[in-house]
């Protein structure tokens, strides 16, 4: 532990001179963000746009983007073409001379995202947009949205959202090929039933450490209650492990080899593997609890099914050991 | 179509046959997206209207379990979009309608979006599952049932004025579930299924406003599920019931209802205007409660005699949870972001229950309280360092602090205990863009934790985390690697250990716009060792043995895509996973790990689950499309364990699609 505190802090310290080192000494605000030095001017209004750019014009009243202009109340710097790409005089003037006009494809993550959060941060759903693990990794909005050239009539989606996804996270993308697995590629489930891509509050089961980018539900619970609700309890008899650690202790929630996304392929050795009394663990301290004297014999078939008599392993209510 | 935006559809659709989905239905045709103006409208419309059909060698069942398509006619796909041209609809500006698989499909799902500019926004969610559970068997583990469970779900939700500062909300979600599920007789050995009827409706009403510039957004819910069962079993029994416990057994009546609800609230408060500073939290409650009853009657014979006995289960249950979240996020210069996350959980569950044996002899009574309290708090801090344009750094810690509290009180017992759990990690990471077209990004996460909850969880991990992608406008490639270790030592026979390495590659070409090639390999190993303690015959503890698990998970896909003169389009994938366990022989092994048989042959399950498919699209006017594919799936369990699982399935379809 001492070691990881040393770690840790010498991280912590070189990241702090680095930023120390690389601000400017009269900077106690950060600077306007300019896109390049030719930029800017005067607005314009968008219908100076279409005489060059009439295709994206033609088809601009489908876009959500249309909403701003038709609405007639926001400003030049919120609305239509020059809301996004800034004041288009200079582009004009200079025949669209290169980087007189913000072009998103060229300009610094960190400044896509926030020209988008302009408009965009006032929804609850990406209020967590500047801490999430993709910010953290480059990933912004036109990683996923095409505003022009999209894809998806809704959300503005470059592609598919399950390609989108997927195209990135290989072993999800894998483990939905499984023989069992959530069917998303069939269409019935999307990728944002479950995880929030804009960022999410922290998770609470698991001590909160990881999965990230999971959508809590209600109870800042595991996204699987909104489905599953019949899992969801209460119960007078928690099987606590579902509680405290959360479904993955025994699932594998995109997609597994083993029938019901279980992390074993039979069902017995996923729960011995716990109840086995070592150490003190468990909800009493003294280990997770073996299997009773009487009547278990794992030499018998018909106690290798635990859950054939555990029938309520998720939670029951009127029993402990969740037979009923 | 002019040629960027075929350029577009086209690399868009490369990459949906990488996620290889079933081979129905089509891909929506190019020219659909332009859509016809209509009045003030601009209307784009198509349908896919075609026979699936399918052929099952081999265990029907499993096939239903992972697959489950079906034969029959079907609304394979449809989407109806409109949109107002000057942006001020009469009743509604934009309406999107999408549908897939109705008519039988076992996935079947449409949504719906209206909407009028500033005025409302009205969103439809609606989906219909049918899965078939191969866990439920029955004579003994050696037969299967024929029902499926079938979930059905709707979700609604209407925003008043969502372009406002004064948004409102209002929502209903409800769900269902019937379908066979496992039922015992007193907790006795002897399962029975018994069809379930369960029911969740949630109604909710909020609002969204804005205070000094800060959002609140707060949401008052009620969620109300019920199950209202009951189950007979006739005198006459069932054949080959499990015998030994239950051969007196003539009769079992059962109901076993409860009915419960889960009021909430959620406030939400944020602020993401400044670029320097943005903030938000969240507080939620949840009263969560249920009644329930469990009514059981027994008649069984004891000789010539028969007896009828009858035992009530009655209580409640309450969780209430309150959680609390505040996230701070600082931008001093535009290079560096600090973030501090700081999460509350506290769930306290509780409840009492009684069971009363009425007859026969003295009536019996034992009440049994029950509480387990969770109560959560942690704090994250990251920071994000763009160092250089083509260097960023990350690093971050991560403090977790768990209390649970366990209370088990009945007649005969009383076991109160306390604990606390202690999770410390940390974060780091680069990314690397040393030419545009190429990024690296490699992170690393050490965690320790003073006691995990139990042995499985994680207490000594190390993760490692890597990616390098190459995109150009009509290729790219992606690499990934993943890694994650787990130890857990408690003692020398009884430690578990978890190893899992993933690697992947994927890459996708557009040479032409009328040819498209995927291709992606993933390889996932894992394996993992607990020790182990069970019962060999009453009475007896085998300690000391160790389970061991190795999956060593091949994937392998690929699609080409050609098309023919803008009228014919070909589609050819395939998609094959394959288990090799750890090289073993036969389901015995080598003797490693537990001694015993039964654990032995369950240390590597080698399976092959392969799927190619074809597609054929036709275009026979501008409105109509024939289509026709096939896709063949294939389960092999290579030690062919009882009962047999392997199926082979034959599936395909043809379909007419429509634009208009």
């Amino acid at each position: 532990m001492p070691k990881l505190r040393a770690l840790l802090l010498f991280v912590l310290c070189a990241l702090f001179a680095a930023t120390l080192s690389a601000q400017p000494k009269k900077a106690s605000k950060p600077a306007p963000q300019t896109v390049t030095s030719k930029a800017g001017g005067k607005f314009v209004g968008s219908k100076a746009c279409t005489s060059c750019h009439q295709e994206i014009a033609d088809t601009f009243f489908k876009n959500p983007h249309n909403k701003s202009v038709v609405s007639g109340k926001e400003p030049p710097e919120r609305t239509g073409c020059e809301g996004c790409h800034g004041p288009g005089e200079n582009h004009i003037e200079t025949f669209a001379e290169p980087g007189t006009i913000l072009a998103f494809a060229k300009i610094p993550k960190q400044q896509v995202l926030d020209t988008c959060l302009k408009c965009h941060s006032q929804t609850l759903s990406r209020a967590n947009i500047r801490r999430s693990s993709h910010t953290v990794n480059d990933v912004v909005c036109t990683n996923c949205h095409s505003v022009h050239h999209a894809a998806t009539p809704q959300k503005l989606l470059a592609k598919t959202q399950t390609a989108l996804c997927t195209g990135c996270h290989l072993n999800v993308k894998a483990q939905f090929s499984m023989p069992f697995k959530h069917r998303v590629n069939e269409g019935f489930m999307s990728c944002t039933d479950c995880h929030n891509p804009h960022g999410t509050f922290q998770p609470t089961w698991a001590n909160g450490a990881r999965p990230r980018h999971v959508e809590t539900s209600k109870a800042n619970e595991e996204p699987c209650m909104n489905c599953h609700a019949d899992k969801r309890g209460p119960f007078v008899f928690e099987h606590s492990p579902v509680r405290v650690d959360g479904c993955m202790a025994c699932h594998v929630p995109h997609g597994s080899a083993n029938s019901r996304m279980l992390t074993r392929p039979v069902v017995f050795t996923l729960c011995l593997e716990c109840h086995n009394g070592a150490g003190n663990l468990g909800r009493q301290g003294n280990g997770v609890k073996v299997q009773s004297p009487t009547p278990h014999n794992m030499a018998n078939p018909a106690f290798q099914g635990c859950v054939n008599c555990h029938v309520k392993i998720h939670g029951s209510n009127a029993e402990q050991k969740y037979f009923r | 179509m002019n040629k960027h935006k075929l350029a577009v559809f086209l690399f868009s659709y490369a990459s949906l046959i990488l996620a290889q989905p079933p081979v129905a239905p089509s891909p929506v045709p190019a020219e659909s997206l332009d859509g016809k103006n209509n009045g003030n409208y601009n209307v784009v419309n198509n349908a896919e209207l075609g026979y699936r059909f399918r052929t099952v060698g081999g265990s029907a069942n499993q096939y239903r379990s992972s697959v489950n398509y079906g034969n029959g006619i079907r609304l394979l796909g449809g989407s109806l979009l409109m949109n107002s041209k000057d942006g001020h609809g009469g009743l509604f500006d934009h309406l999107s309608l999408t549908t897939q698989g109705l008519g039988g499909d076992p996935y079947q799902s449409a949504s719906l979006r209206v909407e009028r500019n500033a005025l409302y926004r009205y969103e439809l969610g609606w989906r219909l599952n049918e899965y078939y559970n191969p866990g439920l068997v029955t004579n003994g583990g050696n037969s299967f049932h024929l029902v499926d469970t079938t979930y059905g779900m709707q979700d609604h939700n209407l925003t008043l004025f969502p372009q406002s500062k004064f948004k409102f909300f209002l929502g209903y979600t409800g769900s269902a579930q019937t379908g066979p599920a496992y039922t015992t007789e007193q907790g006795r050995q002897g399962i029975q299924l018994m069809d379930v009827r369960r029911r969740w409706n949630e109604y909710r009403v909020g609002s969204e406003f804005e205070i000094a510039g800060i959002r609140v957004n707060w949401t008052r819910g009620w969620e109300d599920f019920k199950e209202d069962n009951a189950f007979t079993r006739s005198p006459a029994g069932v054949p080959g019931f499990p015998g030994t416990a239950n051969a007196n057994l003539l009769g079992l009546t059962k109901a076993d209802p409860y009915h419960g609800t889960n009021p909430y609230w959620r406030v939400a408060l944020f602020n993401n205007t400044s670029k320097w500073f943005s903030w938000n939290g969240r507080f939620t409650y949840t009263a969560g409660r249920r009644a329930f009853v469990l009514d059981e009657t027994f008649l069984t014979a004891a000789g010539n005699a028969t007896t009828t006995t009858r035992a009530l289960n009655f209580g409640n249950a309450q969780r209430p949870v309150a959680t609390g979240n505040l996230n701070l996020v600082f931008t001093p210069v535009s290079k560096l972001t600090i973030t501090n996350s700081t999460a509350v959980y506290n769930a306290r569950t509780q409840g009492d229950t009684t069971f009363a044996q009425l007859s026969p002899g003295a009536p019996t009574r034992v009440v049994t309280y029950n509480y387990l309290g969770v109560r959560t708090i942690s704090n994250d801090t990251t920071l994000n360092y763009q160092w250089l344009k083509a260097i960023g750094l990350f690093a971050g810690y991560h403090y977790s602090d768990r209390y649970i509290n366990s209370t088990e009180r009945s007649n005969v017992l009383f076991i109160p205990a306390q604990q606390t759990n202690i999770l410390n990690s940390t974060q780091f990471g680069v990314r690397l863009r040393p030419v545009p077209a190429l990024t690296v990004q490699l992170s690393a996460e050490i965690g320790r934790s003073n006691r995990p909850f139990t042995p499985v969880a994680p207490r000594d991990y190390t993760a490692f985390n890597g990616r390098a992608q190459y995109r150009r406008r009509n290729f790219q490639i992606l690499a990934t690697t993943n890694t994650d270790y787990n130890n857990n030592s408690y003692s020398v026979t009884n430690s578990f250990s978890s190893h899992s390495r993933r690697y992947a590659v994927d890459g996708s070409w557009t040479p032409r716009p009328w040819l498209s090639l995927d291709a992606g390999y993933s390889k996932m190993h894992l394996d993992t060792a607990g020790g182990i303690a069970y019962r060999v015959a009453p009475g007896t503890l085998i300690t000391g043995e160790r389970s061991l698990y190795f999956s060593n998970m091949h994937t392998v896909y690929s699609g080409i895509r050609f098309q023919a003169k803008d009228r014919i389009e070909i589609y050819a994938g395939l998609t094959r996973v394959q288990d090799t366990g750890d090289g073993r022989a036969t389901a015995a092994g080598a003797g490693i790990g537990s001694p015993r048989a039964i654990f032995q042959v369950v240390q590597t399950y080698p399976l092959t689950f392969q799927s190619p498919s074809a597609r054929v699209s036709l275009k026979i006017s501008r409105q109509i499309h024939w289509n026709a594919g096939y896709q063949y799936y294939g389960y092999s369990q290579e030690f062919n364990l009882n009962p047999n699982l392997n199926y082979r399935a034959n599936t395909g379809y043809t379909s007419l699609s429509f634009v208009y």
